[in-house]
């Protein structure tokens, strides 16, 4: 063979000859020819290793050569060096033993490398997960290699040399290779990551290529060699100092505790005691310096809390944390409270120890969740003795002097029972309760045997006013197969024999009824051929099968075509209304004040309202149907009125004598409809499809002439459809306003009591806009932090957080009183009137706040690219009701002093309310209904409630 | 890579020989660069068609359909009661019989090449019949002339993901849609460009206060957008004017749209045009509107006459071949405004219109016919390595 375009050096290792064999083999069959495999052995290796070898280059046809090197056991840097002497390839590529080429790899390799002219080409690779039974990229490396692009210096890529990534799936340009004389350090165990590092800094060019290169590559276990895999890191951060620019090196070091230490902190749970000692003993070696303190501070608080006991040498306290990062929220030791009001775990002031931000000391014992750990298992026949301690936090726990009770429960997976053990002993010191007991498994727990056979450990702490319950946490070594104890299921001991405990993936103590006995495991294999063998395989598919028919007619499709076809042939009734407040996700907005004005009047209508999910929140009297559900359709079809703020859906047709009322749901600052470039871009169908939605309107209401140039000519309104009356939904806003002027702001509504507002401090609404992408009601962090808010303001303010109704806000904890969730109130209005100061971004909420004239702070730090992606109508800097702030600390700076701030924005707030909502007058429920439902307005004398004539 | 140009058998297959549309257009033209080069092409249709595209005469390769019309597509019962008609399973194995007979034919042409031949299967169609020809000793690629968001939204995305899995490698048209494929589990796949057709010996003089249009005029070309653009421009640039080149079915209702917009004094109807250079020469800006593109043409030839353009971003291609603020200027996809602020600077600035023409010129010719085969006859070669 003439020279090879790629040199694949392989080095055996742990994975014996099986492992050889599969990772020669894969480059074997690489699509690209001209590629040549490096066999590396010790020379005083194993002789099947050797064979194997041998046999691979034997039918090779001389693609595969086989070297051989003096190497002291483990120094797989000596062989890799042996194989990079003897490569003869323009690219040379050092695969560790299991690790598999993808088919094409070095034809992308060498692709990228010879259109580019690169010195070195990476590629994406993926290891083995947890089990070993799946693959996974590492997650940082996606954003490296999201466009295939060749660099000049690694620096334009420093994912590169920042995480692991060169340490497998690159190749590197020969003659680089010996230009700049790279080799392996030999005295390293951990060889490669410095190898791969220094090759990215001193080599020219770097192609990176987003293909796959190389799979099957080993989890990395950092518990093996911590010692070698710091002092590799030290010294690519000595390669970082010399080669890179500022701060690259840091931003290893940051990388290096997320993607190593962190994790191998999230293992010790895993392992047995005696590998966690070993583990910390040797981190408290050579940890201390390794990282700095500052990127030790850019870790959440748990994760670094159990960096640095790791860096402490404290196993027991190591594996507290891991408990701690794989069950959020719960309290695994006990906590400090520091002279400064901050949080620290376990005693001492360390600032990497403050837990502050965990929000823990807001909760108090019964709504906090405990870490409750078994300590002994000890089985003797049907005899268990349990024992365990419960982890208190130092702010709060029992009643001191109030006399402690426990039960042990065990409750069967799905929950329907549970048999419930009481604990002996109870002692109770400064940091936790001990807890001791002895149960009898065989008489106490008496399963069925069938369907009920996995129960979960937990435990209830009562003080007499309290009760708190935990999960029994346990070591995964705790209990094994030597643990059991009988067991007496109520359909006999055929059923199962033994009950076996073991521990959750979830990490706490189950127990299983499983099958020792010769009677017990043949009855488990019968009935497992039973629901096994064919005809129940059979049976079970057919079963499967008309459950997908049954769905097939609860789908949509199928419902609005029924609609389409059969339900709009109804006569339609007369005075039957439909209401819909944004798409049925709650009972507010003009819907609900058109309603209420309807019943104020006690028109003769019959009125439905649709919901979503949950009733919840619905007046009690009115007639709610689920939104998509049979009757729905039904109303829908046979109403003479649609009243809704958004849109019915969109497939559905309005029955020809209906009169559509669309109250629509905001005035209009970012693009909507067709003006909205995701619209324009859409195909001919689909923007036909909107348009035949948006003309089933026959009335749409307006609040100004903004409207008029905005929202009717976005969607393409007819003039005849305009209602020029504002929003019902702000009659109360503009009778808030009113009140304010006369009587002033107090005594406040009496919402403000069911929230529990106290009247000393003013209340801030926050509501921020939606942000468009990903799927719906996702919980996605504020841009406001709350938590800093409360913090600042905590005596001052109360903060309200709306979400916008299609998602969910994540609230930090927060100490009680000072931030209050309100996505789930139905009527903005309500909250509006209570509000003192809003602060808001672009929402449509500013429009109709401007009516009570009271201060609106703008909080938009992305407002420039908001504006540019989504389109405005309007400069919002110029015309804004009140300041608008680009960042938290001038929020913070505009509420401390609002009066001051407030100043300067009364005429621009009257002239921004006359501009957007010139037709809000306080009369708009009474004008729509007067024009809307004018055929059925009965002379007063005669009225009759609503509900009449049912 | 360059330097073993040796002359091989290419067969070239498409799902038709003569369908009026553009992967036609690029069948024969490759096909006639390929044959100037020295190669034998064979270029084979899967059908021949009625809608019929002008092809110069005599085309200089040899063409060969399989059917002499669309094949009927597979019979798939619906329902116990289908699977008993007779009649449409005497049909389904004809349609077999038929099929197999193709998938013969087609392997005694590909047994004619010698060793080194290529077979570049241009549309996923087509490889129904070449995924079960005899391919021993070609090389077979496989390719996409769409982009890779325009392949999700259809059925071509699962054809693709199927046939071409398994291929030596198969092409897309930008580095951009190939690395979205990778990230897709495909790693077999590369990228080849369209090649520019000609260079006009003399770029446009820029000297007319025209901006030209140029393409079908259906939804997919978003004319409607290019009108609501012009809308915004117009009453800033009373001396300009807008020239729409091309017919297709939305004519009528754009033309009333134009008139609604009051734009009749400033949009001239040009209708379908031959002479594209031509078009170009009597306009200083280019500007394209579309919803979805491939690796457009009309961007080329606009460059290729030095006209600067103002285009969407819509698809990887168009960035490829404009380089926004060096040689043409981009909007966001679907943004009117920014458009319209494109317009408004290219017709502002003469200076600026003149540099811009002037590098598009220049760097449109690394899409030039000569590079690309070169490219083409390298990736022959790399394939056999």
């Amino acid at each position: 063979m003439s020279t090879p375009d790629v040199s694949c050096v392989i080095t055996a290792g742990a994975g014996g000859e099986a492992a050889l064999r599969e990772s020669v083999e894969s480059v074997l069959d690489q699509s690209l020819r001209a590629v040549e495999a490096l066999v590396v052995l010790p020379a005083d290796g194993d002789a099947a290793l050797r064979a194997a070898a041998g046999a691979l280059a034997g039918r090779s046809g001389g693609r595969v050569r086989v070297l051989t090197a003096e190497a002291p056991a483990g120094a797989v840097a000596v062989l890799r060096n042996t194989g990079l002497d003897a490569a003869a390839g323009t690219y040379v590529l050092v695969l560790d033993d299991g690790e598999l080429l993808r088919r094409h790899a070095c034809r992308n390799l060498w692709e990228a490398g010879t259109r580019t002219g690169a010195d070195l080409v990476a590629g994406r690779w993926s290891r083995l997960t947890g089990d070993g039974a799946k693959e996974q990229e590492p997650h940082w490396q996606h954003a490296l290699f999201a466009r295939s692009r060749a660099v000049e210096r690694f620096t334009q890529a420093p994912g590169l040399a920042v995480h692991d990534a060169l340490v497998t799936g690159f190749c590197l340009r020969r003659e680089a290779l010996e230009q700049h004389g790279l080799r392996y350090d030999e005295d390293l165990t951990h060889s490669g990551i410095l190898f791969g590092a220094l090759a990215a800094a001193v080599v020219g060019r770097i192609a990176l290529v987003r293909r796959r290169i190389v799979t099957r590559r080993a989890l990395p276990d950092g518990g093996r060699d911590l010692a070698g895999l710091v002092e590799a890191h030290r010294r690519v951060g000595h390669v970082l100092v010399a080669q890179g620019p500022d701060g690259l090196c840091e931003e290893r070091d940051r990388a290096f505790l997320r993607d190593h230490l962190v994790p191998l902190v999230r293992s010790f749970v895993l392992r047995p005691a005696a590998e966690r000692d070993r583990i910390t003993a040797t981190a408290a070696r050579v940890l201390p310096g390794c990282v700095t303190e500052d990127a030790l501070l850019t870790l959440p608080p748990v994760e670094r809390v159990g960096v640095r006991l790791l860096e402490r040498g404290d196993p027991d306290g190591v594996l507290t944390a891991a408990y701690a990062m794989r069950r959020r929220g719960t309290v695994a030791a006990p906590l400090t409270l520091g002279g400064d009001g901050r949080v620290y775990w376990g005693s001492g002031d360390d600032p990497v120890l403050d837990v502050t931000a965990l929000g823990h000391q807001h909760r108090t014992f019964g709504e906090l969740r405990l870490m409750n750990r078994v300590t002994r298992y000890e089985a003797d026949g049907g005899r268990v003795l349990l024992a365990g301690r419960l982890v208190l936090p130092g702010h709060t726990g029992p009643e001191p002097d109030a006399p402690l009770t426990a039960h042990l429960e065990f409750r069967v997976r799905d929950g329907s029972r549970a048999f419930r053990f009481p604990v002996d002993e109870l002692r109770r010191d400064t940091t936790g309760v001990a807890w001791r007991t002895r149960v009898h498994l065989t008489r106490g727990l008496r399963p069925f045997g069938v369907r009920d056979t996995v129960w979960d450990a937990r435990m209830v702490l009562e003080d007499g006013r309290t009760r708190s319950v935990t999960d029994l946490f346990a070591a995964h070594d705790l209990v094994g197969p030597a643990d059991r104890s009988p067991a007496l299921p109520r359909l006999g001991r055929t059923a199962g024999d033994i009950w076996q405990p073991y521990v959750t993936l979830k990490d706490h103590l189950a127990l299983r009824l499983d099958a020792r006995g010769r009677p017990a495991r043949t009855a488990r294999r019968l009935v497992h051929y039973a629901t096994h063998f064919r005809p129940a395989r059979r049976v079970r598919l057919l079963l499967r099968a008309l459950r997908t028919r049954r769905d097939r007619l609860h789908a949509r499709g199928f419902k609005a075509r029924v609609y389409d076809s059969w339900l709009l042939r109804l006569p339609v009734r007369k005075g039957a209304v439909v209401f819909e407040s944004h798409m049925g996700r709650c009972y507010g907005d003009s819907p609900r004040a058109v309603y209420e004005e309807v019943r104020r009047r006690g028109l003769p209508l019959r009125c439905v309202w649709s919901y979503e999910s949950s009733p919840a929140g619905f007046p009690p009297g009115a007639r709610l149907v689920r939104r998509w559900s049979w009757r729905y359709l039904w109303a829908l079809a046979r109403a003479e009125f649609w009243v809704d703020n958004q849109g019915f859906p969109q497939q559905l047709r309005k029955p020809s004598g209906t009169t559509y009322l669309q109250t629509w749901h905001g005035s209009a600052y970012k693009r909507m409809g067709f003006d909205e470039t995701r619209v324009r871009m859409q195909n001919a169908p689909q923007r036909e499809r909107l348009q035949r939605a948006v003309h089933r309107f026959d009335h749409f209401l307006v609040r100004s002439e903004h409207d008029v140039r905005t929202l009717a000519r976005a969607y393409r309104l007819p003039e005849e459809a305009l209602l020029r009356t504002g929003y019902p939904r702000n009659d109360a806003l503009v009778a808030a306003r009113a009140r304010d002027e006369a009587e002033g702001r107090f005594p406040r509504p009496s919402l403000a009591a069911e929230l529990g507002l106290p009247d000393h401090r003013e209340v801030v609404l926050y509501a921020p806009t939606f942000r468009a992408g990903g799927g719906r009601r996702r919980r996605r962090p504020l841009l406001l932090d709350a938590a800093r808010f409360a913090e600042r303001f905590g005596d001052r303010y109360t903060l309200l957080v709306r979400a916008h109704y299609l998602e969910a806000a994540s609230l930090p904890v927060c100490p009680p009183g000072t931030v209050v969730d309100v996505s789930g109130h139905h009527d903005v209005s309500e909250l509006l009137a209570l509000a003192d100061i809003l602060v808001t971004d672009y929402s449509s909420i500013m429009f109709d706040y401007a009516l009570l004239d009271r201060p609106v702070v703008l909080f938009a730090p992305d407002l420039d690219a908001y504006a540019a992606e989504r389109g405005s109508y309007f400069d919002l800097r110029e015309k804004a009701p009140g300041p608008v702030v680009g960042t938290e600390d001038e929020l913070f700076a505009v509420l401390d002093r609002p009066k001051a701030a407030d100043a300067g924005f009364r005429e621009r707030r009257a002239a921004f309310a006359e501009e957007f909502g010139g037709y809000d007058r306080g009369d708009a429920a009474r004008a729509v209904v007067d024009t809307v439902f004018a055929r059925h307005i009965v002379p007063a004398r005669r009225a009759r409630t609503g509900e009449a004539g049912r | 890579m360059s330097g073993s140009r040796e002359v091989r058998d290419v067969f070239i297959v498409s799902n038709s020989t003569d369908e009026l549309g553009g992967v036609t257009g690029w069948t024969h033209r490759t096909a006639r660069l390929l044959s100037e080069r020295g190669h034998r092409v064979h270029v084979v249709g899967i059908h021949a068609s009625a809608l019929k595209m002008a092809l110069p005469e005599p085309l200089g390769h040899p063409v060969t359909a399989l059917y002499p019309a669309h094949p009927p597509t597979p019979w798939a019962p619906e329902g116990a009661w289908d699977r008993l008609r007779v009649a449409a399973r005497r049909r389904e194995a004809a349609r077999v019989a038929e099929k197999r007979r193709a998938v013969a034919r087609l392997s005694e042409l590909f047994r004619t090449a010698r060793t080194g031949g290529v077979v570049i299967v241009s549309q996923v169609w087509a490889m129904e019949w070449v995924g079960e020809a005899d391919t021993s000793g070609l090389r077979v690629i496989g390719m996409s002339h769409e982009s890779y968001d325009y392949s999700r939204a259809s059925h071509r995305y699962r054809w693709i993901k199927d046939h071409y899995a398994n291929l030596d490698r198969w092409l897309v048209l930008t580095e951009e849609d190939a690395d979205l494929w990778a990230g897709d589990g495909m790693d077999n796949v590369g990228f080849m460009p369209n090649a520019l057709a000609a260079l006009p010996d003399v770029p446009s003089p820029r000297r007319e206060k025209a901006v030209a249009s140029i393409g079908r005029l259906t939804d997919q070309k978003g004319v409607d957008m290019l009108l609501d653009t012009w809308a915004l421009v117009a009453p800033e640039r009373p001396d300009w004017r807008l020239d729409v080149y091309g017919a297709g079915e939305d004519e009528a209702d754009l033309r009333a749209r134009c008139t609604d917009l009051g734009l009749d004094g400033s949009v001239r109807w040009r209708g379908r045009t031959d002479d594209v250079p031509g078009a170009l020469a009597a306009s200083s800006v280019f500007v394209q509107s579309s919803r979805g593109e491939g690796f457009p043409l009309a961007l080329l030839e606009a460059m290729a006459s030095g006209v600067p353009c103002a285009a969407f971003d819509c698809a990887p291609g168009v960035r490829e071949i404009v380089r926004d603020g060096e040689d043409g200027l981009l909007a966001p996809a679907g943004d009117i405004v920014a458009l319209a602020d494109r317009l408004l600077r290219l017709t502002g600035n003469p200076r600026m219109r003149d540099a811009m023409g002037d590098r598009a010129r220049t760097a449109v010719q690394r899409f030039s016919e000569a590079e690309i085969m070169d490219r083409w006859e390298d990736l022959f070669a790399f394939l056999e390595r």
